[in-house]
């Protein structure tokens, strides 16, 4: 019998596959239409300390082979989280990670102090595709000091598994992951979205209504999988692979990348049960290559 | 809400560009509420890559099939044409929040262009409820005019309006409307769907007309669900405004609470 279980720092999944942030609300959304107990893990979507209302519409748009998407982080905020989301995903057993983001270290701080002690915690995960708005605006992902000093600050009031989620816009993501490394983060999640533009040509005007948005989907699946592999090359923290995973080859490519877990995001809009298919996936393939623990395929794609 | 896999029992072209396409699914046939959309798989690569919204326009619960009328405007709608009867279709659904009939009789549907699919399951249920219905059905010209009274039963009263006046009263909807209104027609209640200028027109005039409305509306998808918040529309609702779904507390708003 081959074995799905992985481990991420302290985190023990059944399954590699968990949801990304973000493109899966609380959970809720998609109970009836899969068995969330089947997930390795349920990231839920980013919250903030306060309510958030999000970007003017439209906030997405269909690109070649993906989608660009500027939400705007909108979500009910910590209070509400906490009292109406919480208790009903306390009573699933699987891991929850946290999504968490702020305009400052306070804020983030602020979360993840909040946050210690809840039950049914299992993993704080930082978005760091945020703006600084004590730094000019300039996103926390992107600059190697501010992204290590707030590591640091989120660490001194959170002692469970702490996730830091990269984002691909930058020159070199290993400089950014060896910083959250030093800052005390215990895994690396690769990749947010990549900036990108559509423009409305009848309008001459961009599209979207916050003007750029994220990039995710198929097409930034080999970009995302170059990062993992440089990541894997370079840092000994485990890591979360994803961007624009649709399948189970999908999926084994980011693990011989060198991921220890995967995360669908886009996919799910397309098939809502490509986590559960992905999962059946996998299990088939380890059986029929005769491998019985998932680490056996874990950076597999490097010449030792 | 489910997922189910429909199959095409038939598919037609019905004016230029529209297409009525006939799916056999007891269970969304049964279901479906008038306002209430299916998100559609229409291809099975990644290019298009989204699923694709469609109103229901029809439902027969007794031989379990429903009804979608659907205009061919790019890649998406174009793989949907190419369906042929005995094929499988991916449906989630039943989606969003339904109309609801409240007001008082005759309840008046204001349906420009594709916007009269939701107007149709709608028009025909409330005259199975022993209504008075008006349809107001605009298009540009009468090719693009779809033969509405072959989806419906006699007894809705339907007004067609062309823009080049080849079918119908000459004009576009809203004036057609307001020609009825000052011949003493006077409407319960109304429901819009149909392109956002012609939304925004009729919700303008409705300040004077003060009558209840719902609108339709649409908005671009990714999740369809209520999981992405992409689809948000600005409404406002006790003095506060807040964006809502589209897919889930929408496509059906109240005309008075839209941020137009
Ligand atoms: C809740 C809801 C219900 C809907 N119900 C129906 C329905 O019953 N019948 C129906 O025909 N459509 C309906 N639509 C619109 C339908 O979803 C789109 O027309 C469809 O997604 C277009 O897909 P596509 O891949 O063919 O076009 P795309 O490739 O996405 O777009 C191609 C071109 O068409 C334009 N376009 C896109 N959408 C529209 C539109 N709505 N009207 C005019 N031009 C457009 C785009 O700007 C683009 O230039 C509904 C939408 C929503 C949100
Ligand atoms: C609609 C949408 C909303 C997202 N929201 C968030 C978010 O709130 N927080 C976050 O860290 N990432 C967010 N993401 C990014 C995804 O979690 C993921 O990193 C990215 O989409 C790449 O994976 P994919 O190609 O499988 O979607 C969002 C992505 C999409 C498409
Ligand atoms: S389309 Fe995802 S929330 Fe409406």
């Amino acid at each position: 019998m081959s074995s799905l279980k992985t481990r991420i720092a302290k985190l023990e999944l059944e399954t590699p596959l968990l949801t990304a942030s973000g493109t899966f609300g609380f959970g809720d959304e998609y109970a009836s239409l899969m068995n969330l107990e089947g997930l390795g893990g349920l990231v839920v979507k980013t919250i903030t300390l306060l309510p958030r209302s999000g970007n003017p519409p439209p906030r997405l748009v269909e690109t070649p082979a993906g989608m660009l998407n500027a939400i705007g982080l909108q979500n009910p905020g910590l209070q509400h989280f906490l009292e109406k989301e919480l208790p009903l995903l306390q009573n699933l057993h699987i891991p929850l990670i946290l999504s968490i983001a702020g305009e400052t270290e306070e804020e983030y701080a602020a979360l993840a102090e909040a946050l210690e002690g809840c039950t049914g915690i299992a993993a704080l995960e930082l978005n760091l595709s945020c703006p600084n708005v004590k730094k000019g605006g300039i996103l926390f992902g992107t600059d190697i000091v501010l992204l290590g000093s707030l590591v640091e600050k989120v660490r001194a009031h959170w002692t469970g598994t702490l996730i830091a989620k990269l984002t691909p816009n930058v020159t070199d993501v290993v400089h950014l992951a060896h910083a959250a490394a030093r800052g005390g983060a215990d895994v690396i999640a690769a990749i947010n979205t990549i900036r990108g533009m559509v423009i409305d040509i009848t309008k001459r005007r961009p599209l979207l209504g916050n003007r750029f948005g994220g990039l995710s989907g198929p097409a930034v699946r080999p970009v995302a999988v170059k990062i993992v592999y440089d990541l894997y090359e370079a840092i000994k923290l485990p890591i979360i692979g994803m961007g624009g995973i649709m399948n189970t080859n999908d999926a084994l490519q980011f693990i011989m990348a060198g991921a220890s877990a995967v995360a669908v995001g886009t996919g799910n809009f397309v098939e809502p049960r490509t986590i559960p298919q992905i999962t059946a996936g996998l299990k088939e393939y380890m059986e029929k290559s005769g491998i019985k623990d998932l680490h056996e395929l874990v950076g597999a794609a490097h010449e030792s | 809400m489910k997922q189910c896999q429909a199959l095409v029992q038939e598919i037609n072209e019905v004016s230029s560009y529209f297409y009525c396409l006939t799916l056999e699914e007891p269970y969304l046939a049964q279901t479906a509420q008038p306002g209430q959309f299916l998100h559609l798989r229409v291809g099975n690569g990644i290019a298009p890559l989204l699923r694709r919204p469609f109103s229901v326009a029809g439902t027969s619960p007794a031989t379990g099939t429903i009804r979608l009328l659907f205009r061919r405007v790019g890649a998406g709608t174009e793989l949907l044409s190419c369906l042929r009867k005995g094929d499988w279709l991916d449906c989630l659904g039943p989606l969003g929040t339904p109309f609801s009939a409240v007001g008082k009789d005759p309840a008046v549907l204001l349906a420009g262009g594709a916007g009269v699919a939701p107007l149709l399951f709608l028009g025909e249920s409330m005259l199975n409820a022993g209504k008075n219905v008006h349809l107001f059905y605009g298009a540009a010209d009468a090719k693009a005019l779809l033969p509405v009274d072959r989806f419906l039963s006699p007894g809705v009263l339907i007004h067609f309006a062309t823009e080049d006046g080849s079918v119908g009263e000459h004009g576009n909807l809203s004036d057609v409307f307001k020609l009825a209104l000052d011949k003493g027609l006077a409407p319960g209640e109304l429901f819009a769907c149909g392109p956002l200028p012609l939304l925004r027109v009729l919700a303008n005039e409705n300040r004077r007309w003060v009558l209840p409305m719902q609108v339709s509306l649409e908005e671009n998808m990714a999740c369809g669900v209520g999981a992405c918040q992409g689809c948000a529309v600005l409404i406002k609702k006790d003095g506060e405004t807040l964006y809502k779904r589209v897919c889930r507390e929408g496509p059906v708003f109240n005309s008075s609470e839209v941020v137009w």
